[in-house]
């Protein structure tokens, strides 16, 4: 087990070095000049030079790398062009309403996703099962912001049931948690959607196999089959789902921000994006690409203490 | 050189087979209307110039706002343009988009994973460890990043799109390549001598297509909604081209007077996306029966 932990934390720390390698080399290929954006046009040669050299930009890009590598590993990541702020700290006082809204969402999504697949797995071809394929191909099928204008529409216009802001700035859990809501089933029911069909074909799998039959073959009931041993072989399978989906609920949590108009990561990197705060767009990605190896790490031990098999390899 | 009795039963075992192929596509419902769809879409995109009632960027600024009639299917936006001939007309960026970021990301994702798959070694190594820290990017993520990068014309957001969803058509051939290195037909090339780029280009990549087609149509279903997700922002093509997301987030402020522009262009991205996605699961259960089960997990 101890090996196992320590391959995955080693595989952490290179998937990591990757992701700032990567994130650094891609915001490069950025054209335009982060001097000019933030000292506006008319500002004088003298000081866009020297701002280029406090901000590092006069020096070669693998010198550049190196300094913005070994900087990286104190948690520095470079400073907001617009805001002059670390922009490792603006990024991180924008996670709080992101994490709420992600965990939020993905709550949900496995409290509707993962029963729905397995149901939708044990009466394969039933009319259940083609009914929760459908509703979860519509799912997948509709653009998560539109899913969120039809939600402010119906529960905040018509029915005036949730606020049609996905935030506010009133103190306290319950009035926050109000706001969180619609956000979070927008987002929970479209990832939903997607756990459920990929459930949905693990189970599937194990419920084809051999052990399985052995089982029914002996006379065991069916839901000590289903719910003992099918699921508990799909719970690896099933947490693979969970990792692959959250990495994408992430891209779909920008989109749901930007519905609600509720602040984040995502509408704060929108904002960088527009206003070209190159250091501070980076610096985002890069939290967001950390937190899914996180999370992958994380489940990779999981796996070992469910599966005593994985800790022997 | 004339035939022999093997070169005609050979051409006459093909077409029986080629038959009951088209047979097992003709009674797959969903193929079916994941085909009919699609060639709708096509014909719409192809002909909107001459079926669009009105010009797409055309304004009348005494009707705008106007709800839906026999001059305005859908009604007009906020600048008095037509709805339905803006959808009609965006159908054209959506399936361009879908259409090159499919043909990039399947031709580079099935070079690069056919040649990690087969390659072995360092080299696949090396590759494997890029797809993954690719694939640690949400995405979407990083179609924005790139497209905020490289800016907002069309074939930029392709681009982006398209180097976002490589990694993962990689991924999944190379994991289906590792299948197919130790079949027989393989060694038998490698026996014969060619060398291994032939082998890659010749017999590996084809028999490793079926799960790559079908991985590919799934990508072009999310594809489009990344360009949707994409114009939603502000990042996408730019009005008063139309497309699908730009007519969503400029119907999103006049959706309480006028909820049909909004809820009429996600209808038109939802029909574009499960088409594709009925299309998808068609080829995945026509292609090859076995991978019914699996390919769920590779999506």
């Amino acid at each position: 087990m101890v090996g196992h932990v320590a391959r995955c934390v080693g595989q952490l720390a290179v998937a990591l070095l990757g992701i700032v390698t990567v994130a650094f080399f891609l915001m490069r290929a950025i054209p335009g000049d982060p001097a000019l954006y933030m000292l506006g046009d008319f500002a004088t040669t003298e000081a866009l030079a020297a701002l280029r050299a406090r901000l590092g930009l006069d020096l070669p890009v693998w010198q550049q790398y190196g300094v913005f590598l070994l900087r990286a590993v104190q948690g520095d990541l470079g400073t907001s062009v617009v805001t002059g702020e670390p922009a490792l700290r603006e990024i991180l006082a924008s996670v709080p309403p992101s994490a709420a809204l992600a965990v939020a969402g993905m709550a949900i999504a496995v409290v509707f996703g993962v029963p729905l697949g397995i149901i939708a797995a044990v009466r394969q071809g039933s009319a259940v099962d083609v009914g929760v394929m459908l509703l979860a191909l519509g799912g997948i099928s509709f653009p998560v912001f539109w899913v969120g204008i039809v939600a402010i529409l119906t529960f905040s216009h018509a029915l005036g049931l949730f606020p049609a802001l996905g935030a506010t700035s009133e103190p306290g859990f319950w009035k926050g948690l109000h706001h969180l809501a619609l956000p979070a089933l927008v987002l929970g029911l479209s990832v939903a959607a997607y756990i459920a069909r990929l459930t949905r074909s693990a189970m599937l799998e194990v419920l084809g196999q051999d052990h399985i039959r052995v089982a029914r073959a002996m006379g065991v009931p069916e839901r000590r089959i289903v719910w003992k041993l099918a699921l508990r072989n799909a719970l690896i399978p099933v947490l693979a789902v969970i990792g692959v989906t959250f990495a994408w609920s992430l891209g779909n949590a920008i989109l749901v921000e930007a519905v609600f108009s509720r602040p984040g990561l995502g509408s704060t990197i929108l904002k960088a994006i527009l206003a070209r705060d190159y250091q501070l767009v980076q610096a985002g990605v890069l939290v967001l690409a950390a937190a899914v190896v996180l999370l992958n790490t994380a489940l990779d031990l999981l796996y070992a203490t469910i599966d005593p098999r994985l800790r022997q390899r | 050189m004339s035939a022999t009795f093997e070169d005609i039963d050979a051409a006459a075992e093909a077409a029986t087979r080629r038959r009951a192929t088209l047979r097992r596509y003709a009674r797959h419902p969903g193929f079916m209307i994941g085909a009919a769809g699609i060639l709708l879409l096509l014909l719409v995109a192809i002909l909107a110039p001459w079926i669009a009632p009105h010009s797409p960027t055309q304004t009348d600024l005494m009707n705008t706002l106007a709800p839906a009639s026999s001059t305005y299917w859908l009604g007009t936006d906020q600048f008095g343009r037509c709805v339905a001939s803006r959808l009609i007309h965006g159908a054209q960026v959506s399936l361009l988009v879908g259409f090159f970021v499919v043909l990039i990301s399947l031709s580079a994702g099935t070079i690069i994973g056919a040649v990690a798959g087969y390659a072995g070694g360092w080299l696949e190594r090396a590759l494997v460890a890029v797809i993954d820290i690719l694939l640690a990017f949400p995405s979407f993520l990083l179609a924005l990043a790139l497209v905020a990068a490289r800016g907002n014309t069309l074939d930029s957001i392709i681009l982006a799109v398209a180097i976002a969803y490589t990694p993962r058509v990689a991924a999944v051939m190379r994991s289906v390549v590792l299948t197919i290195r130790p079949r027989p037909f393989i060694e038998a090339s490698r026996a014969i001598g060619l060398t291994p780029w032939t082998i890659v280009l010749r017999h590996v990549i084809p028999n490793a297509l079926p799960p790559v087609i079908v991985v590919a149509t799934v990508s072009a279903a999310t594809a489009i909604l990344a360009e949707a997700g994409l114009s939603f922002l502000g990042l996408g093509v730019q009005p008063p081209t139309p497309t699908w997301g730009n007519v969503i987030a400029e119907g999103q402020t006049a959706i309480t007077t006028n909820p049909l522009i909004s809820l009429s262009a996600g209808l038109c991205i939802a029909f574009t996306v499960v088409v594709l996605n009925l299309l998808g699961d068609g080829l995945r259960d026509t292609l090859d029966p076995q991978m019914r089960r699996n390919t769920g997990k590779l999506l």
